[in-house]
């Protein structure tokens, strides 16, 4: 059901975090098919947002998605401040805590913005309505005679105008219109403009609170050592005299929560600083049963992987007849790609503040999903969901990570057992080697070309241990949904065979920005490069010509929009002028569809030996409608500094079951001395919002890839190009 | 003798075990929460804070190495936020998750205070040492050219 409803006048919200007064709007948008109905119902499903204003005209909207860097925190306001003709600095947003009249409030799969975008404009421009309706009961005028502008109505017969703050009493009694106008594009004031962030003023003072920072009065603090192999289990603590120890409070064992976010299990120090639990947990002495992963080595489980795919694997999905188009190929490709795990490594790493009590469990975290607190903290602590409080603080960063919540669970266990509130901060080492981590993959991708250069067949094999080896560990490869992007790119190969390679996860898997696309768009754009090589054809007229001979009409406007971003960062950059460059720098193009949206990218390297500097970025960006364009540039400058990390320089190594790496100095992401110059290039068009936080990390690595093998002759096939030597 | 020391201008006794990095005396004994621990071993730089004007890794100094000495925190670089590095920040919407940009900060002002004109070469090998994972390394180097720039100006 899609509604928005007026809900000032009602009570529910009370016992929340919400303040109640002025005009209150509740946004119900379970479906993308946003249609509004007015709703007098008492009971209320599904709600997801609510916009306020208050008796002073200040608008507050009430929206559950996280803020992690993305910026949604001021992109929805803009939205919503935009239809409402609201000044925009006076509309903030605030998180509320976990309720189920927030709905999941879970944030990931770069969808906030695409599915909020429209309910957010309809509740503003609803709001507006309403507000010129109660300004026409003042004034007497017909509603036709008024109009809004910047927090005010006026009218066209007077000079009277009325603030909102004046008028919300009387709209608070006026019925949700049922078809609000919304905005043309054309009188966008804040709807893909530079809108500042609302909270950089705090960040640049050190006066923003983040996860780690809460304090509250009787804070104990924890530090925690995991159990290092997946599957494990404590086998001795001794705990020497560490009791005795000033300011340690407790030593306490946690042993694995076997629900997919909860703890691997560890033993943790509480104590009244957090110097102090560190301290005192270095001086217990731990054994671990290491358990069924003991023998993890992410060197020699690569080597399987790329056997299981260099092989005949299981039968995914086919069309057209490969066998055929092999028989009569005028050449054939053939190319293995890998990539290694990789961590998330967000500069805050994983903290809580939990404090349980007998009737109640309050939670203070920086989360992508408040409902899981909830959820598994109710299964662990053995109470109801709705009983644990959730308040979200921002994040110093997520990528994913902060979506289990296995860090809050082991807080409650320590206050449980402690009897106090506690703060439980992962060290780097726990965090960098207690993940959920990005899949490690092989794929290997067989073509064919004709004479004329056209890919006629293709056959691709990936093996990776999938996600849903968390959820059921049964789970042994990829499932057909798993390899969906291979039947469904855009290069729309007719005769095309997909196979699932063996996979099993012998630790945990998580959501990674951009997920499998990192490896997708890594194997296919690296692959069309190798293809447009072998056909003698410079890569960018060879994807045009894979894009025109797609004449699958299904597919028709996802080739059209790759073409035009392919063409528009291509045509940004050097890339027409390449022969002109140095015999050791090259320009390399990738484009790649993902969570709805299309990027390209366009490096340009100097190699010398082996090393690689990147010296130029020019990217391409079509994600629809731009809430905030500052905000979307800044996106693609991350994604170019995350990709550029996964291209070169981490993964996460296994070694007798456990993580190799421990901090920063072993897994060594990007650093400012690395960093090209970007260009960010942004389509226009009129299409709706698709997702922008994810899609530019899977163009970087291939073409980058691209730009190397153009510089220096040298083809890297795998992420990291070289592998961490630790 | 009493151990203290001066933070942003003001003086806190230090009743502290003596090896506690001074990071956990300010973040967890006076809650000044602005300096951010990322890594507990000097390699991130979210922790800086300067030691009598000079950028040091709070994380890795004992507090008794300090005692009696002058500490400045993110919070104190400047009484309304308009250190011109500050208002730079902001001019060039630097922030993504902000976690890492006190550190960033409060380490470029320490090098500017020694090398007022510097070239990007010097802007990269000074800042190489504070991370940014979610990618802000473009903006932080036209945010610290341009501070350097105003604060040229000022003299």
């Amino acid at each position: 059901m899609n509604s928005l409803t007026n809900i000032s006048r009602r009570n529910f919200l009370k016992n929340s975090s919400f303040i109640a007064g002025g005009l209150v709007i509740a946004v119900n948008s379970s479906s993308h098919a946003f249609n509004v109905t007015s709703d007098n119902n008492d009971e209320l499903f599904d709600l997801n947002a609510f916009i306020q204003i208050n008796n002073d005209g200040d608008v507050i909207l009430y929206c559950g998605r996280c803020e992690m860097g993305q910026g949604i925190s001021t992109a929805l306001p803009a939205a919503v401040a935009d239809e409402l003709e609201a000044d925009w600095q006076r509309v903030t947003i605030k998180q509320g805590d976990a309720d189920e009249k927030y709905g999941r409030q879970d944030t990931g799969g770069s969808e906030s913005i695409r599915t909020m975008f429209i309910p957010m404009r309809t509740a503003g421009a609803a709001a507006k309505e309403m507000l010129i309706a109660a300004a026409a009961k003042v004034w007497k005028l017909s509603p036709s005679q008024c109009y809004a502008e910047h927090h005010e109505v006026k009218n066209t017969q007077n000079k009277q105008t009325l603030s909102y703050g004046e008028l919300v009493s009387i709209a608070a009694n006026i019925d949700v219109p049922t078809t609000p106008i919304l905005k043309n594009k054309a009188d966008f004031k804040y709807i893909g403009k530079a809108l500042p962030r609302h909270n950089q003023k705090d960040i640049i003072q050190g006066q923003l609170t983040y996860g780690v920072d809460t304090k509250i009065p009787g804070l104990k603090y924890a530090a925690i050592t995991h159990c290092p192999v997946f599957g494990g289990k404590l086998k001795t603590l001794n705990k020497h005299d560490v009791l005795k120890s000033p300011g340690v409070i407790d030593i306490v064992e946690i042993p694995r929560f076997n629900v997919p976010y909860g703890s691997i299990g560890g033993v943790a120090v509480v104590a009244d600083n957090s110097w102090t639990a560190q301290q005192a947990l270095k001086k217990l002495t731990i054994e671990w049963d290491l358990g069924e992963n003991q023998n993890y080595d992410t060197k020699k489980y690569k080597q399987q992987l790329i056997t299981n795919v260099e092989q005949p694997a299981k039968f995914v999905a086919e069309r057209g007849d490969l066998t055929q188009a092999f028989n009569k190929a005028a050449h054939k490709v053939s190319a293995t790609y890998t990539g290694g795990h990789l961590s998330h490594s967000p500069m805050e790493p994983n903290a809580s503040v939990v404090w349980v009590q007998k009737d109640s469990c309050e939670v203070w975290a920086a989360t992508q999903s408040p409902a899981d607190i909830q959820n598994v903290l109710a299964q662990y602590l053995n109470r109801q969901p709705k009983d644990i409080t959730v308040h979200v603080t921002m994040a110093g960063g997520a990528f994913g990570r902060k979506f289990k919540c296995d860090y809050v669970q082991e807080a409650a266990a320590l206050s449980a057992k402690v009897n106090a509130p506690v703060q439980l901060i992962w060290s780097r080492e726990e965090d960098m080697r207690t993940g959920y981590y990005h899949s490690i993959n092989a794929q290997h991708i067989e073509a064919s070309l004709d004479e004329k250069g056209q890919v006629t067949g293709w056959l691709h094999r990936a093996a990776f241990p999938p996600i849903d080896s968390l959820f059921n560990p049964a789970v042994d490869r990829p499932s057909e949904n798993n390899l969906n992007e291979i039947v469904n790119h855009p290069f729309g190969i007719k005769n095309l065979r997909s196979e699932s390679g063996e996979a099993k996860a012998h630790t945990r898997i998580g959501w990674y920005r951009a997920v499998y696309a990192i490896f997708y768009g890594f194997s296919f754009a690296t692959f069309a490069d190798e293809l447009a090589h072998k056909a003698k054809q410079d890569t960018f007229t060879f994807l045009n010509n894979l894009y025109d001979n797609n004449d699958d009409a299904t597919q028709a406007v996802k080739i059209k929009r790759s073409k035009e971003t392919l063409a528009l960062a291509v045509n940004k950059s050097a890339w027409h002028n390449r022969h002109d460059l140095p015999k050791n720098q090259g320009i390399g193009i990738a484009v790649h569809h993902s969570f709805h949206s299309y990027v390209a990218m366009v490096v340009h390297v100097e190699v010398n030996n082996d090393n690689i500097k990147v010296l130029n970025v020019d990217c391409a960006i079509d994600c629809g409608q731009i809430l905030n364009v500052d905000g979307a540039t800044a996106q693609m400058e991350g994604a170019v500094v995350m990709g550029m990390s996964l291209a070169l320089h981490t993964e996460v190594v296994f070694k007798d079951g456990a993580v190799v790496n421990s901090n920063f100095h072993n897994y060594p992401v990007l650093r400012i001395t690395d960093m090209p110059k970007v260009n960010v290039h942004i389509v226009e068009n009129d299409e709706a919002p698709t997702g922008l936080g994810e899609p530019g990390v899977a163009a970087f690595a291939p073409a980058l890839s691209n730009a190397v093998f153009a510089a220096s002759g040298k083809r890297y096939r795998d992420l990291p190009f070289t592998p961490l030597d630790i | 003798m009493t151990k203290s020391l001066l933070i942003n201008g003001k003086e806190h006794t230090v009743n502290v075990d003596d090896s506690m990095p001074l990071l956990w005396f300010l973040r967890d004994t006076l809650e000044y929460t602005g300096t951010k621990f990322g890594c507990g071993a000097g390699l991130c730089g979210a922790c800086t804070v300067h030691l009598n004007g000079q950028a040091i890794r709070s994380c890795i100094t004992p507090v008794s190495s300090v005692v009696n000495q002058k500490i400045t925190t993110i919070e104190g670089l400047s009484d309304n936020g308009d250190h011109p590095l500050q208002k730079a920040w902001i001019e060039n919407k630097v922030p993504q998750c902000g976690y890492c940009q006190a550190g960033q900060i409060m380490n470029a002002a320490s090098f500017l205070a020694t090398n007022a004109q510097p070239t990007a070469d010097e802007i990269d090998n000074a800042m190489q040492g504070n991370i940014c994972r979610c990618g802000t390394y473009q903006r932080i180097k036209k945010a610290i050219s341009d501070a350097s720039i105003e604060m040229k100006k000022d003299v």
